[in-house]
């Protein structure tokens, strides 16, 4: 295609593109479709399907064709369009007649009215359940973006903060019979104390390096959590956590060892929907508190000095900001927060192992931050809503869930790299002229 | 000056440092006097950046000794220091290449360089958290400061724009702002004047004279234009291949063959420039 006939198509061209994107496809196909596990009265047989691998190489030369094909010949309408489409996000929370503060709190404060009523619009238990999961992955977002939105330091192995967290509350709980109220600030206060353990090795890497070392640390707190036995149970985990009480009135249908149950003392039947609701509210609140806590430090002369270590290490210094208490605060209270929702997590789950605490749950908190947009607080609840909601809705297309999940990500990646709610508000304005 | 001679704020003693095979800095010392604007100057490479990366902590030399005198009476030794420490004790410095917290507005950018004072304010974020009347006081009296120094660079209009989005010379600008507002009894700039027009020049002069005469601030500054270096200084010193060749008033530096001869090397020219006090 020659520039001066910008309206040619040359066809050699696009199909020898999309014959290149078939082979990828098909070699990429091979291992994941072109075999099939049959489990059968006989026993196991393994099913060669070559045919799928043909369909989805034909699949994947026809989509790529013709999507070639529409982006050369209305390539130009096509990007104003997606570019009035990307716009379209950020303009329905920042309208021209109201500023960006007041629609953010609006936004807020909808987000919060919707998940208070949630419960009392006829949602079933597994709705709930479903919102208490997302909630868990916001808070846990909320927590990381301290670390790696607000301070920049990109941190793999979040999840080793969330199982401590959880293995403090799980241990305590049924070493010492430690309720869980007393058990959280314990649990948040351990899970610090590992954060600050993290920080001091890594505190002159930045970057790709870092990255790699915490998700060493991630790791490690896996192994050790598998290998130690009589303390974590290895493996097979803990049974029997404690459930949270509400205000020491406990949310079961017959009382333990005195107590009075919450139907009890209302006086109504007991029904376990109760005490999912109660857990829901229980996370919203906890959830609530990280964000109350990171709107105000970020205001505080910390959180300005997390954002300048992002922005610049050496100016940083030059002004007297000493670098290693700043990262060690961010990793401390990053962790924390992740220490409180593992608490909360065994608690809800009532038995925890090391399973739920693999590489990809880091991977995915932080595919929540980034996706949220590094740094806005209501970007991570879209981000978790998405990255947490969606396979779940994808339930329906059975073994494709991750492939329609994958091809979510990308389109949203390919329609706002910059992450759904990018903008950052300043932390304070003295006003004077020129806005930003 | 006055006939008594002023004290000084910092001594470099037989400073040298080595990278590798190449010695950058070969046995320097100079003295910076208190109140006073002292300038090093030298051609590209002779070393000026890296004694300045000496004395704000760094590089850490291999010989050589800085006293720093505060003027409350105090005396640091900065080889002995972290960077950070050196621009607590009051030595604070700009960039060759310009620093600023791009993504921050310019406004945040002024807090961060008070990041010390406020967070003693806030008690280690809990008065600050709770929000009690001794932070809340400390936070407006630091954004006073901050209107204060940005009506002083002219950059009063740009509080809340992002400091990434300035043009060249307000960044400028905003770097000399920024060490102010971190309280310093010494002003370190690495070649503040670069990459501005003669009419910035001639701003940045004056700003430099009221931070000294009217803010008793000492200033080091490393320069290339002699517009600036020859107008404002009141000590001037020449290193060469990182050795000191001259140390003098403007007027006597001026007039220093060897300076002539190792400046820039083309004699005519040079001497054309540091007689006329006007950038190339």
């Amino acid at each position: 295609m020659s520039a001066t006939h910008p309206a040619r198509v040359d066809f050699v061209a696009l199909a020898r593109d999309a014959g290149a994107a078939a082979l990828v496809a098909a070699l990429l196909a091979f291992p994941l479709l072109g075999f099939e596990l049959d489990a059968s009265a006989r026993g196991i047989t393994l099913n060669v399907r070559l045919l799928w691998v043909l369909y989805a190489a034909a699949v994947v030369f026809v989509g790529r064709f013709s999507f070639a094909l529409v982006l050369r010949s209305f390539g130009a309408q096509l990007s104003a369009l997606a570019s009035r489409g990307g716009g379209a996000l950020s303009r329905l929370l920042s309208p021209t007649h109201l500023s960006p503060v007041n629609t953010r709190y609006i936004a807020g404060v909808a987000m919060i009215a919707f998940a208070l009523v949630l419960p009392f619009l006829g949602a079933d238990r597994n709705l709930i359940d479903k919102a208490t999961l997302i909630l868990i992955y916001v808070m846990l977002g909320w927590g990381l973006n301290i670390v790696v939105g607000l301070a920049g330091l990109l941190d793999l192995g979040y999840v080793a903060f969330y199982a401590v967290g959880a293995y403090s509350y799980a241990i305590l709980s049924t070493t010492f019979g430690l309720s869980f109220w007393v058990c959280l600030p314990l649990a948040g206060l351990l899970a610090g104390l590992f954060g600050i353990a993290l920080g001091f090795p890594v505190l002159r890497l930045r970057g790709d390096y870092l990255a790699i070392v915490t998700l060493g640390f991630g790791e490690i707190i896996r192994e050790i959590i598998i290998n130690w036995q009589p303390v974590t149970g290895g493996p097979n985990g803990i049974t029997g956590i404690a459930r949270p009480s509400f205000f020491g009135l406990e949310m079961l249908p017959v009382a333990t060892n005195g107590g009075t149950t919450f139907a009890d003392f209302f006086n109504i039947p007991f029904s376990p929907d109760q005490r999912v609701i109660f857990l829901y509210y229980l996370i919203f609140v906890l959830a609530l508190a990280t964000n109350f806590f990171t709107l105000r430090i970020r205001r505080l002369p910390i959180g300005r000095a997390w954002e300048a270590l992002r922005e610049d290490e050496i100016a940083c210094r030059s002004l007297g900001l000493n670098p290693t208490m700043v990262k060690l605060s961010a990793f401390a209270i990053g962790a924390s927060f992740a220490g409180f929702a593992g608490s909360f997590f065994a608690a809800r789950q009532n038995f925890i192992s090391p399973e739920s605490f693999t590489f990809i749950e880091s991977a995915i908190i932080l595919a929540i931050v980034v996706l949220g947009g590094m740094g806005s607080q209501i970007g991570i609840v879209l981000a978790a809503v998405l990255l947490v909601g969606l396979p779940e809705w994808f339930r329906d297309l059975a073994e494709f869930r991750m492939v329609a999940f994958g091809a979510a990500m990308v389109l949203i990646m390919v329609w706002r790299p910059q992450g759904l709610l990018s903008h950052r508000e300043p932390t304070l304005r003295l006003g004077g002229g020129r806005p930003t | 000056m006055s006939a008594t001679p002023a004290p000084a704020i910092l001594d470099v003693e037989h400073l040298t440092i080595r990278f590798g095979g190449l010695l950058a800095i070969d046995d320097l010392s100079f003295t910076a006097k208190a109140g006073e604007i002292t300038a090093l100057i030298g051609p590209n490479g002779a070393g000026k950046t890296t004694a300045f990366n000496c004395i704000t902590g760094f590089y850490k030399p291999d010989v050589g000794r800085m006293t720093f005198h505060h003027p409350s009476g105090a005396s640091h030794l900065l080889e002995r220091m972290d960077g950070f420490r050196i621009a607590r004790a009051g030595v604070v410095r700009s960039f060759q290449n310009i620093r600023l917290f791009p993504a921050m507005s310019v406004a945040e950018n002024l807090m961060v360089a008070q990041h010390v004072a406020l967070q003693k304010a806030s008690l280690f974020s809990v008065a600050g958290f709770l929000r009690l009347p001794s932070y809340l006081k400390a936070e407006r009296d630091a954004h006073d400061k901050v209107r204060y120094w940005l009506a002083e660079t002219g950059l009063a209009r740009e509080a809340d724009t992002l400091a990434g989005s300035l043009p060249y010379g307000s960044q400028r600008r905003l770097e000399i702002a920024r060490a102010m507002c971190a309280d310093p009894s010494l002003l370190c700039l690495d070649e503040p004047a670069a990459g501005l027009n003669p009419s910035e020049s001639l701003a940045l002069n004056q700003l430099l004279l009221k931070i000294r005469n009217e803010h008793r601030i000492s200033i080091l500054l490393i320069e290339h234009d002699m517009s600036v270096v020859m107008q404002i200084s009141d000590h001037i010193h020449v290193l060469e291949q990182g050795r000191l060749i001259a140390s003098g008033t403007p007027a006597e530096i001026r007039s220093n063959p060897d300076v002539i001869r190792a400046y820039l090397g083309v004699e005519d020219e040079v001497e054309l420039e540091l007689a006329s006090g006007e950038s190339v």
